[in-house]
């Protein structure tokens, strides 16, 4: 009897280990440009099958990349410009081992791809996307010997990409460590008085920037450290919180969107929403309703500005102010005389501002 | 014989010596380390949680059962108040707007921060706070805009049109709607509600929900204030006159003092500086049905410069709500003090009321107490529970029956009666003073009730009442309070049919 029992178990078990070269396993996002498993395990050869879910309110893929790739994916995505949509946003690039399509909110899309021992990072390459929504699949016979999640440098990390940033508990005045990304809304130099300086992780102190919640818009990005706050706190209030760092652009037109060719109504500021720490701006004009987070490129100096859009009958257009040594890439349309037409129907757009 | 006289003294000596720390007592909660406990607002949860927000833009949640604090929001514009919408959300007013903060995935800090009302200006002036919200029974909301100051000025870009004829002055309005109470309607509608203040640190309800709001001493304010506050009337600070609907084209400060004068609405209470208070913050109604001792229903003020708080005596005088103030706990000393700066008052569910306090720059130290009731084991302080105005002077009305003898004692009665000039300067100094005798003395049956007859009862004058040793229970109970001032704007008709409200 015992040993049948036995015999049993051990045909299960050579059934399961056979079974696993075949595994399916589903993703999800759901908000907060975060896909909801981060890492996967599988054993080597396993032929892999990933069903991506959509459960955010804005558009995502999913892709695999070789090992070590996904910065230079996430770049080629980034350069395909107007032509990324048509692409679902994948580069045409032998780093690119498997991707679903363009996934709208609430649909799903499925891939397959089988992967020899190695760290394969996934990633969404929807311009912006890219630098902190991913994960990795290891394919390996030795799970034991992967570093902790918290250690994992494959993984998405604000906490430790702050750390990494060299910001220091003690000095930021508050009961806990501030960490990147970081709001403060106080009084900035060279904005109104109704200020929103916000910290992004990066390499060297980060990449900052200021939004004017007057005006909503963005006025000025620098790099090299956040912000102090000693003045400002030290006392009434009257003193400027200062930047720490140089500032690299600013922006010296008004508000940039112009919604139809009619009059232009003032922006209405309705507040942030924070996904993973990063600020999601939100303001309406002329009855459309823009959402825009911006994010550090993954690399170098520069912003990616993403914007989200209510549906609107009217022509969009976004405005830029050329400036010397500052480059506009849109991931829609071109800059034009200065001004970006979006396709009609256009619901998410992308800016990256750098000095490229 | 002797031994009868070596018995009272021994009684002398081991009787309590009566004072309110038998009654109530402080606690100081510990704050976290490296918080810069700068208080801006409390407000306690439906869970019983605290809700806590600080000068350097953290909102933290504070649980009395396990002494724990965690953080809930962060990176807010000198935040000075907040309201417990849920567990989950709350309301707080910042520098730039009226923001709703709530945590949408549970788990337990905030992500979603949406404004409920930036529509009034900024001119970037540092003394442009923005105190509340409060909520009436309906649902409406209320923030009160400061002026600024001309200790600093403004910005090159400043939020919201500006108007240089509110320029003036030395606290001004430059910007919309500063010096004003703001309603937020249920549905979102943002109106410009009373205008006329200068500093209002103070928003509240009394028992029957009407809005409260204080004020501080300074330019055309010759002592602090507590209004009650209505729809569309003027308060006396003339800067805030230029956002005034159908307002001339003109700088407010040309008008005359006069013409001034007969706009406003006068205060409902006067604080007498340093008498009483020098800068009254929030105001609080104890609802707590009795935990917090025998002042059920009665308003409480909060006041930065003083060990003390100040309590409301309200009373109706032909539809005019006046009264009088009072001081609590006043330097009452204890085991542990209370402390100055308390800016930010809120009841908890247990009955004690937690001060939140600040300095920011002005007087006043920093962290939160809680001040509580002993209950009924301890007994009832002998305290002035109402003071009513008269056709001939005053009733004063007390915790629990006077000994006869004292009470009876003319000399334990001692007014003075003063003004203060309605103008421009900073401040006033009391007018006209001088004292008033107080002509008989009644005691009521129960002896609870003093009745005062005084020589003379003015309409738009300040009667500070200082009281003498007071007992009650065989001499065993001191009064606790010797200082009492009631504001006087409209006499009791001398008719007996007279309608007369009493709360």
């Amino acid at each position: 009897m015992h040993r049948f029992l036995f015999l049993v178990s051990f045909l299960l078990s050579t059934m399961a280990a056979s079974a696993q070269r075949d595994t399916l396993i589903t993703i999800t996002s759901s908000g907060g440009l975060q896909f909801d498993q981060k890492r996967l395990i599988v054993k080597p050869n396993t032929r892999l099958r990933l069903i991506f879910q959509n459960k955010d309110d804005m558009a995502h893929n999913l892709v695999v990349t070789r090992p070590n790739s996904r910065l230079r994916v996430v770049e080629f995505a980034l350069a395909l410009g107007a032509k990324g949509p048509a692409q679902h946003h994948v580069p045409v690039m032998d780093d690119v081992l498997a991707h679903t399509t363009s996934i709208e909110p609430g649909n799903s899309d499925s891939l397959t791809v089988t992967l020899a021992e190695g760290a394969y990072p996934f990633v969404c390459t929807y311009p912006g996307h890219g630098s902190i929504m991913y994960g990795v699949i290891y394919a390996t016979n030795q799970p034991k010997l992967l570093p902790a999640p918290e250690t994992d440098r494959n993984l998405p990390n604000p906490e430790r990409t702050a750390e990494a940033a060299h910001h220091h508990a003690a000095a930021s005045g508050h009961p806990y460590s501030l960490q990147l990304p970081a709001v403060y809304r106080t009084f900035m130099p060279d904005c109104g008085p109704a200020a929103i300086a916000v910290g992004l992780p990066g390499p060297e102190g980060g990449q900052s920037y200021v939004f004017d919640a007057g005006q909503c818009r963005l006025r000025y990005a620098w790099s090299g450290g956040f912000v102090d706050n000693t003045e400002q706190w030290d006392g009434k209030g009257q003193r400027f919180t200062k930047l720490v760092g140089d500032i690299y652009f600013r922006d010296t037109g008004g508000f940039p969107w112009k919604i139809g060719t009619t009059k232009q109504e003032v922006p209405q500021f309705k507040g942030y929403r924070l996904i993973n720490q990063y600020p999601e701006f939100r303001y309406i004009v002329n009855g459309v309703e823009i959402r825009e987070l911006i994010k550090p490129m993954a690399s170098g100096r520069g912003l990616v500005r993403i914007f989200t859009l209510s549906p609107s009958k009217q022509p969009v257009t976004f405005v830029t102010t050329s400036q010397p040594g500052i480059h506009f890439k849109p991931s829609v349309g071109r800059v034009q005389n200065g001004a970006i037409q979006l396709p009609n129907g256009t619901r998410q757009f992308s800016l990256t501002v750098s000095t490229l | 014989m002797l031994a009868t006289l070596l018995l009272s003294a021994l009684l002398v000596t081991s009787a309590p010596a009566d004072t309110i720390t038998d009654y109530y007592e402080v606690e100081t909660i510990p704050t976290p380390p490296g918080l810069v406990a700068e208080t801006g607002g409390l407000s306690f949860l439906p869970d019983g949680r605290l809700a806590a927000c600080f000068h350097r833009g953290e909102v933290m949640l504070y649980n009395p059962k396990t002494k724990v604090w965690k953080l809930f929001a962060e990176g807010l514009h000198d935040p000075l108040g907040v309201v417990a919408v849920s567990n989950n959300q709350l309301l707080v007013i910042q520098r730039p707007e009226l923001t709703r903060i709530t945590d949408t995935n549970g788990d337990g800090l905030a992500d979603q921060y949406e404004t409920v009302t930036d529509q009034f200006g900024m001119s970037g002036n540092y003394h442009e706070f923005a105190f509340g919200p409060v909520r009436d029974t309906k649902g409406n909301l209320y923030i009160s805009l400061n002026t600024a100051s001309n200790g600093a000025g403004i910005r090159d870009e400043v939020r919201g049109q500006y108007d240089a004829l509110g320029r003036q002055g030395r606290m001004y309005a430059c910007v919309p709607y500063r010096g004003w109470v703001m309603q937020i309607t249920p549905d979102g509608k943002v109106k410009p509600y009373a205008s006329g203040f200068r500093s209002p640190n103070g928003l509240g309800f009394d028992a029957q929900g009407r809005l409260y709001v204080t004020d501080n001493q300074g330019d055309w304010l010759g002592t602090s204030k507590l209004f009650h506050v209505e729809e569309g009337k003027f308060y006396g600070h003339p800067a805030s006159l230029v956002w005034r609907p159908g307002f001339p084209d003109i700088d407010p400060l040309t008008l005359s003092v006069k013409t001034l004068d007969s706009m406003r609405t006068v205060e409902s209470i006067s604080f007498p500086h340093e008498v009483m208070a020098h800068s009254p913050t929030q105001l609080v109604t104890d609802n707590t049905g009795g935990k917090f001792g025998p002042f059920a229903g009665h308003l409480f003020v909060g006041e930065m410069d003083f060990s003390r708080l100040i309590r409301i005596l309200p009373d109706e005088v032909d539809g005019q709500i006046q009264g009088a103030c009072i001081p609590f706990y006043d330097k009452a000393g204890g085991k542990i003090p209370l402390r100055i700066g308390n800016n930010r008052l809120a009841f908890a569910p247990d009955g004690s009321l937690w001060l939140g306090q600040t300095d920011h720059g002005w007087l006043g130290d920093r962290g939160i107490q809680r001040i509580r009731y002993k209950g009924a084991a301890a007994g009832v302080p002998l305290d002035i529970l109402g003071m009513k105005l008269t056709t001939t002077g005053f009733d004063l009305t007390f915790t629990q029956p006077l000994d006869e003898a004292t009470a009876r004692d003319l000399a334990n009665y001692r007014f003075k009666s003063y003004y203060y000039e309605y103008h421009r300067a900073y401040g006033s100094p009391q007018m006209d003073v001088h004292t008033v005798a107080v002509a008989a003395v009644k005691l009521s049956a129960d002896r609870k009730t003093v009745s005062l007859m005084i020589n003379e009862l003015k309409a738009s004058r300040i009667y500070e009442l200082n009281l003498g040793s007071l007992l009650a229970s065989n001499g065993q109970k001191k009064l606790a309070n010797h200082l009492v001032c009631y504001t006087l704007n409209r006499l009791v008709k001398d008719d007996t049919s007279a309608v007369r409200k009493t709360h």
